[in-house]
């Protein structure tokens, strides 16, 4: 054994940095989530601390805790209800053109905005919809309307936050399905023609089916990222007009640990979620062996 | 081949709503590029929507004209460039040793990495983490915690699996040593896949606004999407114009040429301008990069 891992010894001189970097940001901080059991400060050590208990899980009898588990569910939920179907939709529309130099086109469009950040995107919204002179109010006072404060109102907040999400990632999510529609065997379709079936009737009978197995794995990989909406979109659009609304988990931990040094309760909540993502990770697996007789792993 | 009046007419209708999604996408680029060429005053009296009304250059000289913005570009730049070649390197010489089917505990290596796709300590933990090891407020928060990724380690391994495994074993007759073999075999094949992920790694580093925002509180540590994020909620234009260098500039223009508006402007389009530039280049890169990745989901 040794001998043999002598012969591999500059493999595991590749292969070390990874391990080392694992072990700093990955493993002891899983081991710093005893944090959450403890009146840690920052200052003082983690084992040094006194352990208290369950203390820091007081927030599960706080309203406002709830409120954030419900924002998080509210608009991972609707993300997910308009960005899972209107990738297959909009590969499905961009499969019927017929002129390919338009189609090359709208694919490059399409996934440009993946490419920019969600502060850019945060920047786009703002200008277009910020009380003095932004695009949307310009129109609706044109209009005889009154303008609406929609970065500061809690009925906009969700429709914004969701309608850009789609916006920065419905192109990009279409490239699985644009590749898997290409693997399909065009005499199917000339088959079909033949039999008069007409494009609806391709569409549902051969395209669908086809791309059936990329459905499932998108969807498979959406399920664990349920619980984590997100900071790097929500955060750059809340402010304490929408917070009631806004404030998801991320944030929430953001705000009691890093901004006001709560680090036991953000620990704490931060273990809550770390744990239900697993869970929805495990399970997914397992159904999708149960399904596809295939994992994830 | 006969077309029905009933498929023309869809055809079009396609047409139609794809050509509305590129001008959703290419629109707000140019409404910002517009504001921004045109004076803060004018602009904000609203009614520029495509073309600046009274042209000026006078927010990208005051943008370009702070030290903080021009330091905040060389930060980026420089974690753009360290993170992106780094990340690769690291990430490569662990996928290409661990693809050596007969090394000892090579099972035992790749759980320890599995493991931190599915748990991990929270946001807390890894603070406290960087805060200890003395990365927080330097530059190199940037860089060390994400040199490895496990996601690009697994696309790269089953990259190096197609490699002709006779190819490598006719480079160890020969005499080369892994090293060699690695730098002078696998970097030069995989050179697509490399292109691909890089590509990924850079845009996240240059989109990354959050270690700039909680990581680091040195002004002169922050990277551009961190300044704007910080610009994004600004009250007044003294973040952009305290400690501005471009006072001819200042001069020249009476102030109420310039709003917050018309400065925020300007900066994003300069922040954006690299992507947009080099996009068109990389296109062909980035949509073999995601088939490769997603194999195996």
């Amino acid at each position: 054994m040794v001998a043999r891992m002598l012969k591999y010894r500059w493999q595991y001189v590749m292969i070390l940095p990874a391990v080392v970097l694992l072990f700093l940001f990955n493993y002891i901080p899983m081991a710093g989530i005893q944090i959450a059991f403890k009146d840690f400060a920052i200052g003082s050590t983690i084992w040094g601390s006194h352990w208290t208990g369950l203390e820091n899980f007081a927030f599960v009898h706080e309203e406002q805790f709830w409120k954030v588990v419900k924002n998080t569910l509210y608009i991972s939920v609707l993300k997910f209800i308009f960005g899972f179907p209107l990738p297959i939709l909009l590969a499905l529309m961009i499969n019927e053109i017929k002129n390919s130099a338009f189609k090359r086109f709208v694919q490059s469009v399409s996934y440009l905005p993946h490419f920019f950040s969600w502060i850019v995107v945060a920047y786009i919204l703002q200008s277009f919809l910020t009380l003095d002179g932004g695009l949307a109010n310009d129109l609706i006072t044109k209009m005889g309307g009154d303008p609406i404060f929609f970065l500061g109102s809690t009925e906009w907040f969700r429709p914004m936050i969701v309608s850009s999400g789609l916006w920065k990632e419905v192109g990009w999510n279409t490239i699985l399905y644009l590749a898997a529609i290409s693997t399909i065997d065009p005499q199917l379709y000339e088959a079909a023609k033949v039999e008069g079936a007409g494009k609806l009737a391709q569409i549902r009978h051969i395209t669908l089916p086809g791309i059936l197995p990329t459905i499932s794995i998108v969807l498979i990989l959406s399920i664990p990222s349920l619980i984590t909406v997100g900071m790097d979109q929500i955060y750059p659009m809340m402010n304490s007009a929408n917070q009631e609304v806004a404030d998801v988990l991320d944030t929430y931990v953001l705000r009691n640990g890093l901004q006001q040094g709560y680090f036991g309760v953000a620990t704490a909540v931060g273990l809550i979620s770390s744990v239900i993502s697993l869970i929805l990770v495990l399970t997914t697996n397992s159904v999708s062996r149960k399904i596809n007789g295939e994992g994830l792993w | 081949m006969k077309v029905t009046v009933l498929e023309r007419t869809g055809q079009w209708i396609i047409v139609l709503l794809l050509a509305l999604l590129c001008v959703s996408v290419i629109y707000p680029f140019l409404y910002m590029l517009a504001i921004s060429l045109n004076t803060g005053a004018d602009a904000a009296k609203g009614g520029v929507y495509l073309w600046p009304r009274s042209f000026t250059w006078i927010n990208y000289e005051i943008v370009l004209g702070n030290p903080v913005i021009r330091h905040a570009y060389l930060i980026t730049i420089g974690r753009t460039v360290l993170g992106t070649f780094g990340g690769l390197a690291v990430t490569i010489m662990a996928a290409y040793g661990l693809s050596y089917k007969h090394l000892p505990f090579r099972n035992g290596i790749l759980t320890y990495i599995l493991i931190t796709m599915l748990f991990n300590g929270g946001l807390i933990p890894f603070y406290i983490q960087l805060f200890k090891l003395g990365l927080t407020n330097t530059f190199w928060v940037y860089v060390i915690p994400g040199l490895f990724s496990v996601w690009n380690m697994f696309v790269m391994q089953k990259f190096i699996q197609g490699i002709p495994e006779v190819m490598i074993e006719c480079a160890e007759l020969d005499g080369a040593g892994p090293f060699r073999i690695l730098l002078q075999i696998i970097v030069p094949l995989s050179k697509p896949m490399l292109a691909a992920l890089g590509l990924f790694t850079a845009v996240g580093h240059w989109n990354d606004w959050f270690s700039g925002a909680f990581y680091v509180n040195d002004q002169n540590l922050i990277p551009v999407q961190t300044f704007l994020q910080q610009l994004l909620t600004a009250q007044d234009l003294s973040s952009v114009l305290s400690s501005n260098q471009n006072q001819e500039a200042l001069a020249r223009s009476s102030m109420s040429n310039i709003t917050l508006m018309s400065v925020k402007m300007a900066t994003v389009m300069i922040s954006a301008l690299p992507i947009l530039l080099v996009y068109p280049f990389l296109q062909k890169y980035f949509v073999k990069g995601v088939m490769i990745g997603s194999v195996k989901g």
